[in-house]
């Protein structure tokens, strides 16, 4: 097992640092969303002044989805189209982006546009990024080119920090120096894990 | 020497630091795919739920406000958990009890002085996928603090967690950068990292 020690360093290293502040994000994130209280009350989300504008024609197209895909690139707005509400007389829907929130209501009789805008800052971009793509919505999630990538950037940090947490375990094994503290920690890590999960689910 | 001593005392934490959370970062990875992966069959949960009624004969005392009510109430259930979605009407209290894997949603009739409990309990797939979001928040009131206790433990736990993995993340540059030039790619690692970082969480919006 030792002659892989130092190709499995080279790659705990250059995956480490790769992945490291894509996993910042991530961190900040969950102090964020666990103290949602402090940042509400600290960093204010900032409402930006409605713009109302007109389109000539709501492009209606096979899906709702397609049509409210249609209407931003016609109004130049990119981002996530989150749920798409339609009536007989409106149709709305938020577009989302990591920080940034539009959202847009159409009149259908009148094709007047109404967009609100929020910007939310960098604190709530990486609560929103550490959700996204989700459990929710799950039929329209990754409708944007952005959501994809990050879709697949949010599965690939977590397969990575999975084989540097099981690699970084192989490479303490070999290091005599760290090994009887390296048990120790193990230990109390399982003793803290399983205790809580103990009590957490029974 | 100080230096030295500092970079040293970074890898021993670094090493340690990660044996210590190692279990805790497999759970919230695997909860975290099962979260973004809703479409894999086998870890489905709510097809799988178990569901459960049962109808209590409790006592509620007059002149309670809504908080004590529900105290008094599970206190006479004998369960416990994150208490949420309280509903008080003048002759009944609505409200729900949960737990990773577990929700309890709870109709008190004060007048019948009966209690209803419909209960859901998820399979090991759903237990994983509510542990990685069971932090007592309340969307609706962001400013309240989880109620139960193992909800603020569990809270800590997360919070530890991150504090921990942003050590390592941080402990694992000053790590590199002593061996930067037995590990050149690691310029060009670091650098993707911070680029995609920055596009995902500055650039995109203003893009």
């Amino acid at each position: 097992m030792k002659k892989y020690y130092p190709s499995i360093r080279a790659l705990h290293l250059y995956f480490g640092l790769l992945i490291s502040p894509l996993v910042l994000i991530f961190c900040i994130s969950v102090l964020v969303l666990n103290h949602t209280g402090y940042v509400d009350s600290n960093y204010a989300i900032k409402n930006l002044p409605v713009i109302k504008t007109r389109i000539d024609k709501i492009p209606y197209d096979s899906s709702d989805l397609q049509t409210a895909k249609n209407i931003i690139q016609k109004l130049g707005i990119k981002g996530e189209i989150d749920y798409i509400f339609q009536n007989d007389s409106q149709i709305s829907f938020p577009v989302l982006l990591p920080g940034f929130t539009t959202s847009i209501k159409i009149d259908k009789q009148t094709n007047e546009v109404l967009i609100s805008r929020k910007e939310e800052g960098t604190l709530r971009a990486t609560n929103f990024l550490h959700k996204m793509p989700g459990p929710h919505n799950a039929k329209l999630r990754g409708n944007s080119f952005f959501m994809k990538n990050w879709k697949l950037l949010a599965d690939g940090v977590v397969y990575l920090l999975l084989f540097l947490s099981a690699s970084g375990v192989f490479l303490w094994y070999f290091l005599k120096v760290e090994r009887k503290l390296g048990w120790v920690s193990i230990v109390v890590g399982i003793i803290l894990f399983t205790g809580l999960l103990f009590f957490l689910l029974t | 020497m100080l230096i030295k001593k500092i970079t040293y005392t970074n890898r021993r934490l670094h090493i340690h630091i990660g044996l210590l959370l190692v279990l805790f970062i497999w759970l919230f990875s695997i909860s975290g795919l099962l979260l973004n992966h809703g479409d894999w069959e086998f870890t489905s949960f709510w097809e799988q739920r178990k569901q459960n009624k049962t109808i209590t004969t409790i006592h509620i005392p007059s002149g309670l406000d809504s908080t004590q009510i529900v105290k008094s109430i599970l206190l006479q259930l004998k369960i416990s958990g994150e208490v949420n979605n309280v509903k008080m009407n003048a002759d009944s209290v609505d409200f729900s009890v949960s737990y990773p894997g577990h929700v309890n949603n709870i109709h008190a009739d004060f007048k019948k002085s009966i209690c209803v409990q419909n209960q859901l309990s998820y399979n090991i797939w759903g237990k994983l996928r509510t542990l990685h979001t069971f932090n007592g928040a309340n969307k609706n009131n962001t400013s309240t603090a989880p109620n139960w206790l193992l909800t603020r433990v569990w809270r800590f736990s997360m919070d530890g967690v991150a504090i921990g993995l942003i050590f390592l993340s941080v402990s694992s540059w000053i790590m590199w950068y002593k061996i930067r030039k037995e590990y050149t790619w690691g310029y060009f690692t670091l650098l993707a990292g911070l680029v995609l970082a920055i596009y995902f969480v500055l650039i995109i919006r203003t893009a």
